[in-house]
């Protein structure tokens, strides 16, 4: 277990993808980011955590969320000066993701890890999707709130994190092309998902999981 | 609160310092801008003549429209640079050099088809009269014919500061402007080609530095290069492009009606000759102008990075700073324009009509200069913040929301004085709201602390 790798997890909203990225991480003694990565790049540029909070996965660029999400100043003079826009923030974050590639194995979770570190060779990249009936009872769940509340919500997060992942990244959000692995949750279950990855992961590398 | 120490520069260097080394490149790079359209306006004033200024001026919307599609293009363009650089995506950022390239020839020929199309009618609803459309006439084909070589030149340039190469960008604007400046005089006192030959020499300026910009991009050892295969154009980018780009076009889109009204009312409560006056007082505002967007430019990363940092001592000190400047920059023009409007008229014109208009004319323009300083930089401070619909609010509040009543209601009691008059009203009640939003925003933040 010399070499480092990385396992990137795309994810529809309630499909499990964190619970089975967290225990990935776990049977294979590695570190996990999802959210915390926000801390951490709070922390590594000295911006406050509620910029990176703002933008997290969520859709900056419809054509006229383009009009409040101006950058630079509106003359001919195109000059993307202010550092709390949203591609800075995303620079700052993908820094972070690559610094912490570099030092450990490690999973993360969204936020174009994938595209960011498309460059590394030892990635693998997987999307978590679940049928829409777990979807809903798992957020329902989690949230407190009644089914259809709950089946809003999806709705509106998948189009939030398929609007940033396509944009920011050069790829599109949940298409098959996009991953090396794409998985049905529901199919095997949140425990069967995380063995049949893990063998995955241990065939291609040449790890063991304890 | 706790206060995060930074590593970075702009957290931690002497603000002054950091404010001159980021605001005087883009200063210089915007006084270039504003200069060139000075000296355009001089040699045409002075070298063909009174009502060919007034020509230029009628002219004056549809430049800013062509400008308008330059930066619909070319911010998308750039952001998205910036964004694939930053992750060293080098195929993707190619393919958006070669989409915006396309993009920018394919918007410049559009335009230029339907306006010379339509050139005629245009020019008489943007207040053209008998006397002063052949000059537009001249001056409009030749700049529409070269509308495409415009929009590439200021989108590559664009581009050469996304690739980090604003050092170049800033020669090249540079150079733009001593071609014109060589070849302008020998177009219309030489060769007398007339205003014409105005346009004409700034074609040849900026095709000049498109050549340049073309030999820069076509260096194969850099990473970002023309070549085959970027030149297709691709769904994705030109979408994204177009959405980062809407919303400074609709600002730029907003000016040009704005100039629009203003040569209309001109012409029907006075004429042609108040509307070459326009043409001067509009080309020296907007040196002033230019110099505090140029601040403005260099006082975001600044007040953006430490307001995203939460030092508070420094943002208000970045802010006092470029007000200051600002404030110092409006005040010269309006010293000069209250206190020596002839000197300044006659810099463009020795037509004594011409003059005798202009005269009162910058004196009411400039009128509120010294506040505009303070206006201009806490619109650009909230936008500077991440807080970009009081930036669009405050700047809409300058340009359109007091000045369009004020074009359409003040003439009908002041005749032609009353266009002037709406100019100095819009600045002073914008500066109020300026400083009501300013305030608060500070009283909100003192409570959160």
């Amino acid at each position: 277990m010399d070499q480092k790798y990385i396992i990137n997890i795309g994810r529809q909203l309630g499909s499990g993808g964190r619970q089975i990225g967290e225990k990935l991480a776990s049977k294979l003694g590695i570190s996990f980011y999802d959210k915390e990565l926000i801390q951490i790049a709070s922390q590594e540029s000295g911006l406050g955590k509620e910029f990176f909070e703002k933008f997290d996965e969520s859709n900056s660029h419809s054509i006229f969320g383009g009009l409040f999400g101006l950058r630079g100043t509106f003359t001919d003079e195109i000059y993307s000066n202010s550092y709390l826009n949203n591609e800075t923030l995303f620079r700052i974050q993908s820094d972070v993701i690559r610094k912490l590639a570099e030092q450990e194995s490690c999973i993360f979770v969204g936020r174009c890890a994938d595209y960011v570190l498309k460059d590394y060779p030892r990635c693998l990249n997987v999307f978590i999707t679940a049928n829409i009936d777990d979807r809903i009872k798992r957020v329902a769940e989690k949230e407190h709130m009644p089914e259809n509340k709950a089946k809003d919500l999806i709705e509106k997060t998948d189009k939030k994190r398929s609007g940033y992942y396509n944009y920011y990244s050069n790829k599109v959000w949940g298409a098959a092309e996009s991953y090396h692995l794409c998985i049905n949750s529901s199919l095997l279950g949140i425990e069967g998902t995380v063995t049949f990855i893990l063998q995955l992961v241990e065939k291609k590398f040449s790890v063991s999981a304890k | 609160m706790e206060q995060n120490r930074s590593p970075i520069a702009l957290g931690t260097e002497s603000v002054w310092r950091l404010l001159l080394q980021y605001a005087i490149p883009s200063v210089i790079a915007m006084t270039a801008s504003s200069l060139y359209n000075i000296i355009d306006s001089i040699f045409i004033g002075q070298g063909v003549g009174p009502l060919a200024i007034s020509g230029l001026a009628i002219t004056f919307p549809l430049m800013n429209l062509s400008a308008a599609f330059g930066t619909l293009v070319g911010v998308g363009g750039a952001t998205l640079m910036s964004l694939r650089l930053g992750q060293k995506d080098y195929s993707s950022a190619n393919q958006i050099l070669g989409n915006s390239f396309v993009l920018n020839i394919l918007f410049g020929l559009i335009y230029t088809v339907i306006v010379l199309l339509f050139l005629n009618p245009i020019l008489y609803f943007f207040g053209a009269s008998s006397e002063t459309i052949p000059y537009a006439r001249e001056y409009m084909v030749v700049i529409s014919l070269g509308n495409f070589i415009t929009h590439l030149y200021f989108g590559q340039n664009a581009m050469l500061r996304a690739t980090g190469d604003p050092k170049k960008s800033m020669y090249l604007t540079i150079g733009s402007v001593i071609i014109n400046i060589i070849f302008a005089p020998l177009f219309i006192y030489g060769f007398k080609w007339g205003i014409r030959g105005a346009a004409l020499a700034t074609i040849i300026a900026q095709a000049s530095m498109l050549i340049v910009q073309i030999k820069i991009f076509s260096n194969k050892k850099s990473f970002i290069h023309l070549q085959k295969g970027i030149f297709k154009l691709k769904r994705k980018i030109v979408v994204d492009s177009l959405s980062i780009g809407m919303a400074p076009f609709l600002m730029n889109a907003v000016s040009c009606v704005i100039v629009i009204l203003i040569n209309q009312g001109l012409i029907r409560y006075g004429g042609d000759f108040h509307v070459g006056a326009y043409g001067i007082i509009n080309r020296f505002a907007f040196l002033f102008v230019m110099i505090i967007m140029g601040l403005n430019q260099g006082m975001q990363p600044i007040a953006g990075y430490n307001y995203g940092a939460k030092q508070t001592d420094r943002v208000n000190k970045v802010l006092k700073y470029t007000v200051l400047l600002a404030t110092g920059v409006g005040t010269l023009g309006f010293l000069i324009s209250e206190f020596f409007p002839h000197a300044v008229a006659s810099i463009f014109t020795t037509d004594q009509t011409l003059i005798k208009l202009a005269v009162p004319g910058l004196q009411i323009v400039f009128l509120f200069y010294p506040i505009i300083g303070f206006q201009m930089v806490t619109s650009n401070f909230f936008q500077s913040i991440g807080q970009p619909k009081k930036a669009i609010f405050m700047s809409l509040s300058r340009q359109l929301i007091f000045l369009l009543p004020g074009l359409l209601i003040l003439p009908q009691y002041f005749g032609v004085n009353g266009i002037w008059y709406s100019l100095p009203v819009a600045d002073l009640l914008s500066s109020i709201i300026a400083v009501y939003m300013l305030t608060t925003q500070y009283r909100k933040s003192t409570i959160k602390l």
